[in-house]
């Protein structure tokens, strides 16, 4: 919607993005074993503190969420959940599109990490 | 055939020439005062005294500045040279703890602070002690969706930014709705209605000036309810760009001691002065990490005595600029 794509607001960085996205989540998997459920939720237009701290507020309405981090620069969301709590990717979905934005990728550290 | 098509080239051309002549002479004023000087700067990123996670809103006195320093849940207050005096966080008082402190106003000795997160506004005597709160979550009369930014009149009437409800609400000092602005929860782009609004201010003649977040432009109201003004880009349309007068997110919006409106222009990391009118003045701040440098600013707030005080977002810290020339 409007917030998301009122312009090239977040810079069009994309593949940077993605490649520090994928490094970021090589690095987390190597301790992701031993720790809470974390995902890396990737949103577009992100650039503005509104922004970004509408989207923390509505993730952190979700069951189970412990904490939010988000890398404005990068449009980077990390999720870690409670002990045994899981996320799906609709619910992420839908928290998103309240705050204004749209999905653009939902992963798992763990998957990352399982041989 | 090619005399035609040098005829259609030479009109298409003129077309766009004059359009451009147009535009630059409606909607690219010049400067009509010397800009501001950088004068200092303060903090680094972290969560000690004097360091920031998101310095997200600021206020003035005459000797103390107030800084909500939003991913540390408090507001920072130093001396006009960034000395720490002391912090508000409210915790272990659930009514008073701040959640994601945003833009801030202050009046008669009391600090007014958009909770963007508790979805109230928190009011505290300056020394941080917890007065009340105004609001709840909601989108009914008198609640807010992420309030953005407050000002308080001179009656002491609240007019608050109510950022993902799309409206502004004028409430009594008590907090009882009075009016809106805006259609509840629906963006617009017509005069009244609203793209997101951020902040307000409290113009020397009354008027209410709102920062339209979204639609790139403030808009102006009286006393009274009624809409007075507005601009930002061509016909204040939600056209964005980095000429004079335009603006790429208002995040903030402030008022000088001789009714000057500054604005903080977010991806343009600049300030833009205008008269009480919308008439471009000056502007001053480049993209950065330099002195007068900005990486987003996000607020900005004016001491009596003329000197503007901004927060730097993406390099967490404050800074502050002097006139240079006697224009406040």
């Amino acid at each position: 919607m409007e917030l998301a794509d009122d312009y090239l607001r977040g810079m069009t960085m994309t593949a940077f993005r993605l490649l520090l996205l994928s490094l970021l989540l090589a690095a987390t998997s190597v301790s992701a074993q031993d720790r809470e459920p974390t995902y890396a939720i990737g949103v577009d237009g992100l650039a503005c503190p509104f922004c970004a701290y509408g989207i923390e507020k509505q993730l952190h309405k979700l069951d189970g969420v412990d904490s939010v981090e988000t890398d404005i620069r990068l449009g980077l969301i990390i999720v870690q959940m409670r002990h045994g709590r899981t996320l799906e990717r609709t619910q992420v979905e839908e928290a998103i599109e309240k705050a204004g934005f749209s999905l653009r990728s939902f992963e798992t550290a763990e998957k990352k990490a399982a041989p | 055939m090619l005399r035609w098509l040098k005829r259609i080239a030479l009109v298409l051309g003129l077309l766009l020439g004059s359009i451009t002549f147009i535009v630059w002479f409606l909607w690219i004023p010049s400067a009509q005062e010397p800009t501001y000087i950088f004068y200092e700067a303060w903090g680094e990123a972290g969560s000690n005294p004097g360091q920031f996670r998101d310095p997200t809103g600021i206020a003035v006195t005459a000797d103390e500045v107030f800084v909500s320093d939003a991913r540390n849940s408090r507001i920072q207050v130093f001396d006009h040279h960034g000395r720490f005096k002391h912090q508000i966080t409210g915790r272990g008082l659930p009514a008073a703890e701040l959640g994601r402190p945003m833009n801030l106003d202050i009046h008669r000795g009391e600090l007014y602070v958009a909770d963007y997160w508790n979805d109230r506004i928190q009011v505290y005597a300056l020394d941080g002690t917890h007065r009340r709160n105004i609001g709840t979550n909601g989108s009914k009369p008198g609640q807010f969706n992420s309030p953005g930014g407050v000002a308080i009149d001179a009656q002491g009437e609240l007019y608050v930014a109510d950022f993902y409800n799309q409206r502004v609400q004028h409430l009594s000092a008590e907090g009882q709705f009075i009016e809106q602005w805006g259609i509840t929860g629906a963006v617009g782009f017509g005069s009244g209605e609203f793209n997101y609004p951020t902040d307000v201010a409290i113009g020397l003649d009354g008027h209410i000036i709102v920062g339209d977040g979204y639609n790139d432009r403030i808009q102006v109201f009286d006393s009274a309810g009624s809409f007075v003004n507005k601009w930002g880009g061509p016909l204040a349309m939600n056209i964005f760009g980095p000429f004079p007068g335009w603006f790429a997110t208002v995040t903030s919006v402030a008022v000088g001691p001789q009714g000057n409106i500054f604005v903080a222009d977010f991806y343009n990391n600049r300030v833009q002065k205008f008269s009480a009118q919308g008439r471009f003045l000056t502007s001053f701040g480049s993209s950065g990490t330099g002195p007068g440098q900005f990486s987003y600013i996000m607020a900005v707030a004016v001491a009596p005595d003329g000197t503007v005080f901004a927060t730097d977002l993406g390099n967490n810290r404050v800074l502050s600029f002097r006139p240079a020339a006697e224009h406040n």
